[in-house]
């Protein structure tokens, strides 16, 4: 094994799947050392989960300019090969010589040429809901996903664009000034040879109609935490303006946690500190406004969380301990019935709920893990070689697994994940 | 020499034409001082664009160069590389962003073209003072230092060692294993901690790459990242020992709270009270029981109530991995004595991540009873130990039991405090050390070259402190790379001999300990190695000795001049 990555010494290649936080990090290190790095992304963007977030705890530092000069290092790193729309094939191999196959799909937006000016998303005559956003705003068939997302260029949508649906529109070309959108680009298959993998494919939350009972979906006012995200985000669809969806402020909000935990057999590990980080920010934004978490046990592990949960609480955010059984529509807002521990019942009417769901394998994990060769444990995260001792190794040699795609972690351990990854591959190629 | 100073103005495609009146800028700029020449150009950035300015920055002989066009962010380094193609020093290079900062946001076209004006103008100012600097690296040592040996350490010494990397492991006891090699079970897959140690001590006691040293301290560590000077001490025989090493990793591990600080739970006063770490070590085999759990008069318990959280009110923070060993102990009690009964007095459950829900069920579901209670303390009566705590509805409960395990709140391990002063690592409200940033720089400290790894930054499980050793790997492995130079930051901090007072504001206020005291000379001096250009001492500087190259007030002042004139 380590012969086969000596014999590659002074051109170590690596493939990282999924530009998240973990990605990003293990691509910057792995390059910094020498490395030729494939970073290979699904969506057309890059940035992953956390470019949702407006701020993230416990010092409520804003998430995006947080990882912006890492997102920056990455595009002006000329050893790292930044592939987006792209997903993985086909891997044959071993550590050390891994053969990948690799389709990325076309932006149809040339990236050189494009320089992000946005003027052709305003011809395009074509609404649909921004998935990205939740679905809580509109885009158009040429789009970006959120203003500050990187790389700076659209991609066109396919499935929605009137010329791919054999309509005759060209209207974007015609916006565009420097010849940057070429209809005739094709979806390319590439064949890599890397001598490891490092597997960061993070997350996605649960799936809130499975929990019929808190009324996702049917009420106007039950919001998933991630839609909280966004509303709450200066580049989101309310630009920062927390509304409800009449337009109006809620005056007062009630987040449920642990939704799916039963279901799931875990704990999601993160979803308390994000709770008390919405109210947090809820709090800050709309003056007077009463929130209630009603949560079974807080979750609040570390030297630094529970202190920010103290000063959350302290701001005069009541913390429950409750069982929810039910949600209903009340007038505008909603009718939470819960109980306490001491089997007391109550009913809570506030104007938003807003549900933490538990945290979940990436979609397309069971695609991907029969490609790499590597099992999934019961839940569908990646496996571990071995779960108290080699986290970050799988069964298969020469393949790494960081963040979220193991198992629910917070950056600070996503990041630690994706640097010990690094701390592995560069140890073996020794 | 005379300043030639070259002035760009990029439209941007239509982005900054349509919104700024390009023409009128050149004309205004164009009659200043020292301007040699200012251009308009359809896109800068492309291929013709900075082919296009190579060549003029060249055939104009160009001293200076000023590009008004986006933000720095997004081309400060695609020009700085023209300005190398173009031989001209990339420092004499200043950008003014007229785009995201004027045409974007500043609807009026001629106040967009007014302020644009400024900016540039601004930066004819600044640039024309700006310094040609130089990038510097320096020689560096691959070898590291880990300091403590438990499992964390092992681990980070197991994927650092190589025959071209150097590895000293330092550990103050006489044996390596640190604390997990007392532990009988670890939790989840209930394996033996002894086994799990010697297992790992066979990678590192025989390569020839590691040099361990036990019974040791380590008394020195000078230097930076790249060169630090470290010199051990042999305790037992004071022999010193010295060497250089790259960079250093603390896995000084944890302790456990002093619970004399807690009367309220009977510890040190009544019978068969335990810490988890002396429950720990009654378990081991070769232990004074035999690893049997025997109360003191030597029968087992016929009840053990194990209460979890102790000290973390004073503490004010949960220590994370309590309720897991905890949940351990009653496994390990069910096996070894499945006739007692087993409580759990607990306040949350802590048990995040994908496998340790499974694992609280399943050691519930063999009969262990879990009560959720606050305000717990221990006494003693007729009938023996009596636990009494406050039940969530407010009532008064008690429990009388044989044994009680209590969980204390974890914290650095003593002496570790040490190596935060003599490295200049800050140390947080609770005691433990900092880390370069919370959330993505996990296990690199505050001062470059020096990681800290497992319960030193804050409790946590085995797994969790072998990634971060793993981590630390990856960040040393990377960067501190055998046979290549390291790059320094160029725009450094100078202090000036003749201004400095020898006051030492800067030294305490400097984040990266790159200041120090020239006892002889009585005055500050920069370490241009370990200064990050963060200009904090040249702001607290009340001589005006301190200044960061490129951020001198000269520029400064020049540059918020021009802008508000």
């Amino acid at each position: 094994m380590r012969e086969q990555m000596e014999n590659n010494k002074n051109s170590i290649s690596v493939l990282v799947i999924g530009a998240g936080i973990a990605g990003i990090e293990s691509s910057l290190l792995l390059a910094n050392s020498g490395a030729k790095v494939y970073l290979v992304e699904k969506a057309s963007y890059f940035g992953g989960n956390i470019i949702k977030c407006e701020e993230v705890y416990p010092n409520m530092e804003c998430a995006t300019c947080m990882i912006a000069p890492k997102q920056q290092e990455l595009l002006q790193n000329e050893s790292i090969e930044l592939l987006t729309l792209s997903e993985v094939e086909d891997v044959q191999g071993s550590v050390g010589d891994f053969t990948v196959k690799i389709k990325k799909r076309a932006r149809y937006v040339n990236l050189e040429n494009c320089i992000g000016c946005n003027e052709c998303f305003v011809p395009c005559p074509v609404e649909v809901d921004n998935e990205f956003e939740e679905r809580l705003s509109k885009r158009k068939a040429i789009y970006i996903p959120c203003p500050g997302a990187l790389p700076n260029a659209p991609v066109i949508d396919t499935d929605n664009c009137l010329r791919f649906k054999g309509e005759d529109c060209q209207l974007c070309q015609e916006a565009c000034m420097f010849d940057a959108i070429d209809y005739t680009q094709q979806d390319e298959e590439l064949e890599l040879n890397v001598q490891a993998i490092v597997v960061a494919t993070g997350f996605k939350t649960y799936d809130l109609t499975q929990a019929p009972q808190y009324g996702y979906g049917k009420l106007n006012n039950v919001y998933s935490m991630v839609e909280v995200e966004r509303i709450c985000a200066s580049n989101g669809p309310t630009e920062g303006q927390i509304v409800l969806r009449n337009g109006k402020a809620p005056k007062s909000a009630a987040i449920i946690h642990c939704v799916g935990r039963e279901k799931k057999g875990y704990c999601s590990s993160v979803c308390c500190m994000a709770s008390i980080k919405q109210a947090h920010f809820l709090k800050n934004k709309i003056p007077g406004v009463k929130i209630t978490q009603l949560h079974s046990d807080l979750c609040v592990p570390g030297r630094v969380y529970q202190k920010f949960y103290e000063e959350v609480k302290e701001s005069g955010v009541d913390f429950i301990r409750a069982t929810v059984n039910e949600v209903e529509g009340q007038g505008t807002g909603v009718a939470i019935k819960y109980k306490t521990e001491n089997d007391e019942e109550y009913t809570l009417n506030v104007d938003m709920l807003i549900l933490a769901p538990a945290i979940e394998p990436a979609i397309d994990s069971e695609k991907l893990a029969e490609i790499l060769g590597i099992p999934q444990d019961e839940h569908g995260f990646f496996m571990e070689k071995e779960p108290d001792l080699d986290s970050v190794n799988t069964s298969r040699g020469g393949v790494f697994i960081a963040g979220c795609a193991q198992s629910p972690k917070d950056v600070p351990d996503t990041v630690a994940d994706a640097e010990a990854t690094v701390g592995k591959i560069l140890s073996l190629s020794r | 020499m005379a300043k030639k100073i070259g002035v760009y103005v990029c439209e941007c495609g239509n982005n900054i034409a349509d919104n700024v009146d390009i023409d009128r800028i050149v004309k205004t700029i164009s009659s200043m001082r020292n301007i040699e020449i200012i251009e308009k150009y359809r896109l800068l950035c492309s291929e013709d664009g900075k082919e296009f300015l190579k060549q003029s920055i060249k055939d104009h002989e160009l001293t200076h160069l000023v590009v008004a066009a986006c933000s720095p962010k997004q081309h400060e380094q695609t020009f700085m590389n023209v300005c190398l193609a173009a031989g001209l020093n990339p420092y004499l290079f200043q950008m003014a962003n007229i785009r995201e900062q004027c045409a974007w946001v500043t609807s009026d076209k001629e106040e967009a073209t007014d302020k644009a004006i400024r900016q540039i103008t601004a930066a004819i100012a600044r640039v024309a003072y700006q310094e040609a600097l130089e990038k510097r690296d320096m020689d560096v040592s691959p070898d590291v230092l880990v300091i403590g040996g438990g499992i964390a350490g092992i681990r980070a010494t197991q994927a650092l060692a190589s025959p071209d990397r150097k590895v000293y492991l330092v550990e103050k006891s006489s044996s390596l294993g640190g604390k997990v090699k007392n532990f009988d079970k670890l939790f989840t897959k209930m394996g033996s901690g002894s086994a799990l140690i010697s297992d790992e001590l066979r990678k590192v006691e025989g390569n020839e790459n590691v040099e361990v040293f036990t019974d040791s301290e380590v008394e020195q560590i000078l230097g930076f990242f790249g060169n630090f000077e470290v010199k051990v001490v042999k305790k037992s025989t004071s022999e010193e020992q010295e060497f250089n090493v790259g960079a250093v990793v603390l896995a000084t591990g944890f302790d456990l709270m002093d619970l004399k600080a807690l009367p309220q739970y009977g510890y040190g006063k009544l019978e068969n009270i335990y810490t988890s770490l002396e429950f720990e070590e009654m378990n081991v085999p070769d232990g004074t029981t035999g690893g049997k759990i025997l109360l003191k008069n030597g029968k087992p318990p016929g009840s053990v109530a194990v209460v979890h959280c102790v000290g973390r009110e004073e503490k004010g923070y949960c220590s994370k991995v309590c309720c897991m060993y905890s949940l351990k102990f009653a496994r390990m009690l069910r096996e070894k004595l499945p006739e007692t009964k087993v409580f759990q007095i607990y306040s949350d459950l802590c048990v995040p991540g994908k496998a340790h829900q499974k694992f609280y069920e399943e050691t519930k579901s063999l009969g262990i009873e879990f009560i959720h209670a606050e305000q717990t303390n221990v006494t003693q009566n007729d009938k023996g130990i009596n636990v009494r705590y406050e039940s969530n509805n407010g009532l008064k409960n008690s429990l009388a039991v044989d044994m009680v395990i209590l969980v204390p709140a974890m914290e650095l391990g003593n002496n570790t405090s040490q190596f935060a002063e003599m490295l200049g690592i800050p140390v947080d409200d609770e005691g433990f050390l900092t880390q370069e940033h919370q959330l993505l720089a996990p296990v690199a400290s505050s001062i470059e070259g020096v990681f800290v790894v497992g319960c030193a930054q804050g409790p946590k499980n085995i797994s969790e402190s072998i990634v971060q050793s793993e981590a630390a790997a990856g960040k040393i492995l990377s960067t501190l790379v055998p046979g290549r130079k390291l790059e320094l930051e160029v725009k450094t901090s100078e202090i000036s001999e003749t201004f400095c007072t020898g006051c030492k504001t800067c030294i305490s206020v400097c984040p990266y300990s790159a200041i120090s005291f020239d006892d002889y000379k009585k005055i500050a001096v920069v370490n241009e190695a370990l200064c990050h250009g963060c200009g904090v001492c040249a702001a607290a500087c009340p001589s005006g000795a301190a200044r960061v190259k490129n951020f001198a007030f000269t520029q400064i002042y020049q540059e918020v001049e021009a802008l508000l004139k």
